[in-house]
């Protein structure tokens, strides 16, 4: 720590017997473990500046920093303890990229061997040319005249659903698209939520009732798209998905979507537009059971009304936490 | 102006019916615009009203604002033509404002933990939509409000109030009228602590009459705090009963 720390660390030091700062190793108590446990059930808010923990024994982790063996908080937030590791989730914040996220990017900028993408997070990630599928299959080399012809595969702009492959030391992401669940999209609707809205599951594309497919990026990224046949239900065989997988699936061009198509995908994304409104985690059945319900109003248009939004989330929440 | 009106009554009474240690009708709002921007405050502080919006840490919009080893912060403050009472346009290229602006920048890149986000930018964007007096210790309580509710993490609350000195009298939180009438000056802490951030005089004062008014400064940023802190736990509580998280 430098010294403007150890500086600030000892003016800190005379509030201690302040009753605001909340310390969990209370030597009155004697067991500040039970203290920890008890304030994770609690859900006690800490605020920038609040004292952690006086005691040597906790690991400090996200949303902390130390003077000393004093630990304080740095964002408002929950304390969480996993064993010995104390930190801090904050109440708000971007999009953090964690290694199997599925996310929806979108291209910024195209460089030598890779892409920038947009995800909504701290920084931009990097999608290299190396970790995505070319037409033409999964063993084919990447040449030259690909790295000439980049902006022919994905351009600035672009929408693509990616999964995040590693995680830099500064945050950064790298995606990769080698899978024929990720990759470029179109037939849809693009629109985000606050990524702390969106909760972590096995999968994260779903095909709901009425002809719409959803991806839910982690990253609060939203795409509703016409439902169309994955390669894999065409009866080709899965051995020789990836050869099949040709310029296609770089293609902008968008397929005929019908009348009702678009109004389902209107209901849909005022469905989680609902559900953002009222702050409400987003998950596939909450989404279906906010489409159903909204059924009762004849035009999605209905549904940027704020009082209809409290109604279909009140209703929402009554049919699914049983 | 000042001869005119009694600033400071025997009584021990201001203009606005005030004690000399009182500080403004103070109100806050977090999260107040959610969707335009990471993280955004309201701050009332007496008629003076100023809105933030805090942008980022995002990808930076300009190479030359990459730092390799900590974010960079850039505010930019908006003052409405119709924030006082003459109506006047003021260019984004005043001199004042260009002041305020870097002065504001300068406190917060030291507030901001900001080895935790190398590569990256946050954009403070500050309107200030009515003025009477203390706009710069407004934009520094709205930033510090608009900062955390970006969750962009911070040593301690950084925040700022004015105290003006009447003949041998300390006024604390001056609104325009005082303002005009004596010497004030601007303090920033951090936090509840006795660690300034900033301190800005910019008139002619006796020494010995300058620590008797920091005295004072310092006491109303701690009252200040608190004011915030409240609000800042009220809306996590809020949004924790919400089940949100």
């Amino acid at each position: 720590m430098s010294d403007a720390d150890s500086a600030e660390g000892e003016a800190i030091d005379e509030d201690d017997d302040d009753e605001r700062l909340f310390s969990l190793d209370n030597n009155e108590n004697g067991d500040g473990d039970a203290r920890v446990t008890g304030l994770v059930q609690g859900r006690h808010i800490v605020t920038p500046g609040e004292l952690v923990t006086a005691d040597s024994m906790w690991m400090r982790g996200h949303g902390t920093y130390s003077v000393g063996v004093k630990s304080y908080s740095s964002v408002a937030g929950t304390i969480t303890r996993v064993n010995k590791l104390l930190s801090v989730a904050p109440l708000r914040g971007r999009y953090d990229p964690k290694i199997g996220d599925h996310v929806i990017g979108r291209i910024i900028d195209v460089g030598t061997r890779s892409w920038h993408v947009d995800i909504g997070a701290k920084q931009a990630a990097v999608l290299m040319l190396g970790s995505v599928n070319l037409p033409g299959g999964v063993q084919r080399r990447k040449s030259e005249s690909d790295e000439l012809q980049m902006r022919a595969f994905l351009k600035e702009g672009d929408l693509l659903n990616a999964e995040v492959q590693a995680v830099f030391t500064d945050g950064a992401a790298s995606l990769h698209t080698r899978s024929l669940n990720y990759g470029k999209l179109r037939n849809g609707y693009f629109f985000t939520i606050p990524s702390s809205l969106v909760v972590r599951s096995k999968y994260h594309t779903f095909e709901l009732p009425g002809g719409v497919d959803l991806v839910l990026g982690v990253n609060g990224y939203i795409w509703l798209r016409k439902h169309t046949q994955q390669l894999g239900e065409q009866g080709v065989s899965i051995t020789r998905l990836a050869e099949e997988a040709g310029w296609e699936i770089y293609s902008d061009e968008n397929e005929y979507i019908s009348v009702n198509t678009r109004e389902s995908i209107a209901r849909y994304a005022n469905a989680i537009k609902a559900l953002e409104y009222c702050e409400v985690g987003v998950n596939e059945a909450r989404i279906i059971a906010a489409y159903e319900a909204s059924k009762e109003y004849k035009s999605p248009g209905e549904m940027i009304e704020n009082y209809v939004k409290k109604r279909i989330v009140k209703y929402v929440l009554l049919t699914t936490n049983g | 102006m000042a001869s005119r009106i009694e600033i400071y009554s025997p009584e021990g009474l201001r203009l606005d019916g005030r004690r000399w240690n009182e500080v403004r009708h103070f109100r806050c709002a977090i999260n107040t615009h959610p969707i335009s921007s990471d993280g955004s405050s309201i701050i009332e502080q007496g008629n003076t009203k100023v809105i933030c919006n805090v942008i980022g840490p995002a990808e930076p919009t300009l190479r030359s604002r990459v730092l390799p080893d900590r974010v960079s912060i850039s505010v930019k403050l908006v003052v409405a033509p119709f924030s006082t009472i003459e109506r006047r346009k003021r260019p984004q290229s005043d001199s004042r404002i260009q002041e305020m602006c870097s002065s504001i920048q300068h406190v917060f890149e030291d507030a901001v933990i900001a080895h935790l986000f190398p590569r990256s930018q946050i954009d403070v964007n500050l309107y200030v939509v009515a003025q009477d007096g203390g706009v710069l210790q407004a934009c520094i309580n709205a930033t510090t409000l608009a900062l955390i509710d970006a969750g962009v993490p911070m040593y301690d609350y950084v925040c700022a109030c004015t105290a003006g000195m009447l003949d041998r009298e300390v006024l604390l939180d001056l609104n325009r009228i005082e303002e005009s009438a004596m010497p004030f000056l601007t303090m920033a802490t951090i936090g509840g602590t006795r660690k300034v951030a900033l301190l800005l005089l910019e008139m002619k004062v006796q020494f010995d009459r300058l620590e008797s008014m920091m005295a004072a400064a310092m006491s109303g940023c701690h009252h200040i705090r608190d004011l915030m802190d409240n609000e800042v736990r009220k809306h996590g509580k809020s949004r924790l009963e919400r089940g949100s998280l």
